[in-house]
């Protein structure tokens, strides 16, 4: 099967999940306990302001009609009114959405590079004390939770040794061109240093306290998987041809020892999208998950629902690409 | 089964690390029962007169972990959220349990369309991202500890039920089981006398995975604030409400419930690891 062939396919066993997905999230402002209107309003504001607010939210009409109204809207982008902001769901969602693609995809970069480094090293040098520090840090790195590995390090770095600031993007009063809004990009592009070095003191902790625990099992999967190819006869052969160590190690045995790596890295974004729900709200860091929160907070559900939606979605068609990308990687899993 | 055991606990056994992690689970298990009846304080009383007292590094042997930003006793806290904590991670465990046996069997077993709509369902639940799904779910439900076991154990029941309905479809295919039909036994007969102790073995490796996993979830809840109430003991909303003194340099106030929850998670990963890695060795033999 041809690999776009395969993309369609999967495309179409998406779709009855995504319309789930929807129908739940839907419903979830119908599970309320109590009257959905009294939760978010209060109970002392006029007759005439909750009927508006009803009708405002449709609330009027019979459920499946809400539905379709509801999901006919998000899909071409409207998910309704925030309560809090009058600003439309979507447009508070795409304005905080950079900041945490900016966080996700710092964090991956880091679990994946220092991850796949790390338990190399470890697979090359079995049983010394490398191999023993490496295997410590990935046991303790899983089951740290990662919120309070974020205030230890504000501790440490901003508080103890003011090395870097406690919150934010960048610092008050820093003017910003935005090109992306990925602000290291946009330092990048505009070839501002100042900005890319702002940008990366605020991005450190919360990056590296987000990575921490995919960066753990990366090492982990890395060089359990490493230590299978190094004991294959094409790595003695490579060596008794008298190739560099480290040219068999990163070249013949790493690229052999990738595939159950891949399927790690895949494995990660649901825990780093997660895991951003608690980095972002320890950092002050203003993306989705904060804006996810603090709606729960004040109890402004439109946007709760339209941060769900887009998250599960976004979510659901990141895994299709991983999927992809194993297909690509090995080309049985496209006939199964 | 005697025998089995026995191999089970000889394997675990030579696993050093999984040992003590075992002893350290057994006494935060004791902690749980009787942590309430050691702690010196009342963990909710509010004392204006003792805020941020330092602890007993400070010569402090009235309050020895120190005081919050209300005068509470840290210490106190700390031995009721360990109650807190661990109920939350039995009670996710035994919803789970109940629920994820019950989908998974009757999936399995009766397959059909009951299966088909079963798994799409677990399919649907199993495409949100765990945290958010878990988050919403407290968010919707309102707050309270027995809503939050609730919402967390909501997010592991699909993959419990996916689980035992993998086992239940090579199970009920077993020659025992034909034989059991073939003698007059009713499906309900079935399914409680022959399947379900048949599926079990994955399912207990499951769950001992599970509890690290649902302190950590109930700690995230309590931090975010979402279905935990802030002013409650437990270790995430102790977090949650020490954060803003971190800055002024009050650290001991996250300080300790953040140990205890790693320490939970850890002891209960690494007992959980152990056991599953006992548990393969024994179904290689």
């Amino acid at each position: 099967m041809a690999l776009y062939k395969y993309f369609i396919k999967r495309l179409a066993l998406t779709i009855p999940t995504l319309l789930g997905v929807s129908i739940i999230v839907f419903l979830l402002i119908h599970m309320i306990p109590g009257d959905p209107i009294d939760v978010m309003i209060g109970d002392r504001v006029s007759q005439e302001a909750r009927i508006a607010l009803e009708e405002k939210l449709g609330f009027h009409q019979p459920l499946h009609i809400q539905y379709l109204q509801w999901f006919s809207s998000a899909i071409q982008g409207d998910l309704g009114i925030s309560i809090r902001s009058n600003q439309p769901v979507f447009q508070e969602i795409m304005s905080r959405l950079p900041a945490t693609i900016e966080l996700t995809l710092v964090a991956l970069f880091i679990a994946v590079v220092f991850g796949i480094f790390f338990g190399v090293t470890a697979a090359r040098y079995r049983n010394t004390m490398i191999d023993q520090s490496m295997i410590g840090f990935s046991l303790l790195g899983v089951s740290i939770p990662i919120f309070w590995l974020g205030l230890m390090l504000i501790m440490f770095f901003s508080v103890i040794l003011g090395w870097l600031p406690v919150s934010g993007r960048l610092s008050m009063g820093s003017g910003v061109e935005t090109v992306t809004n990925l602000y290291l990009l946009d330092g990048l592009i505009t070839g501002n240093f100042a900005l890319f070095t702002d940008a990366l003191k605020h991005l450190l902790m919360p990056a590296f306290s987000l990575a921490t625990v995919s960066l753990a099992l990366v090492v982990r999967v890395t060089r359990s998987s490493m230590l299978d190819v190094l004991s294959e006869d094409y790595i003695r052969t490579a060596r008794a041809k008298g190739l560099l160590d480290r040219k068999v190690v990163y070249v013949h045995a790493l690229k052999n020892a990738m595939i159950p790596v891949v399927t790690v890295i895949g494995l990660q974004l649901a825990k780093l999208m997660g895991g951003a729900i608690l980095t972002e709200t320890v950092f002050s860091w203003p993306g989705i998950g904060r804006l996810l929160v603090n709606s729960i907070g004040f109890r402004d559900y439109p946007v709760v629902q339209g941060v769900v939606l887009f998250v599960a979605f976004a979510f659901i068609f990141m895994n299709i690409i991983v999927d992809l990308f194993y297909a690509y990687l090995d080309p049985r899993i496209r006939y199964e | 089964m005697n025998s089995e055991l026995k191999q089970v606990i000889f394997v675990y056994k030579k696993n050093k690390l999984a040992v003590v992690a075992f002893f350290i689970a057994v006494l935060l298990m004791i902690l749980a029962f009787i942590g309430p009846l050691l702690s010196p304080h009342d963990p909710l009383a509010i004392n204006h007169g003792a805020r941020f007292e330092e602890g007993i590094w400070d010569g402090n042997t009235e309050h020895i972990l120190g005081t919050d930003n209300l005068g509470r006793d840290i210490f106190s806290r700390i031995l009721h959220g360990t109650r807190i904590s661990l109920s939350v991670g039995y009670a996710v465990i035994a919803i789970t349990l109940v629920a994820g046996l019950f989908i998974g069997l009757i999936s399995g077993y009766f397959g059909g369309v009951v299966d088909i709509v079963v798994m799409r369902f677990i399919d649907i639940l199993l495409s949100f991202p765990p945290l958010l799904l878990a988050l919403v779910i407290a968010a919707t439900l309102g707050t309270g500890l027995d809503r939050a076991m609730l919402a967390i154990a909501i997010v592991y029941i699909p993959s419990l039920a996916r689980i035992v309905r993998g086992s239940v479809l090579t199970v009920k295919e077993m020659p025992y089981v034909e034989a059991s039909r073939a003698m007059g036994g009713g499906n309900f007969w079935i399914i409680l006398g022959h399947v379900l102790p048949n599926v079990m073995t994955p399912v207990i490796v499951y769950l001992t995975l599970l509890l690290g996993d649902a302190i950590l979830y109930t700690a995230a809840l309590g931090f975010l604030g979402v279905g935990i109430d802030p002013s409650s003991p437990e270790w995430g909303a102790m977090l949650s409400g020490g954060r803003d003194y971190l800055i002024l340099g009050k650290w001991w106030i996250t300080l300790f419930p953040g140990i205890m929850i790693f320490l939970a998670v850890l002891s209960f990963n690494l007992f959980g690891d152990g056991l599953r890695e006992a548990v393969d060795s024994k179904l290689r033999l």
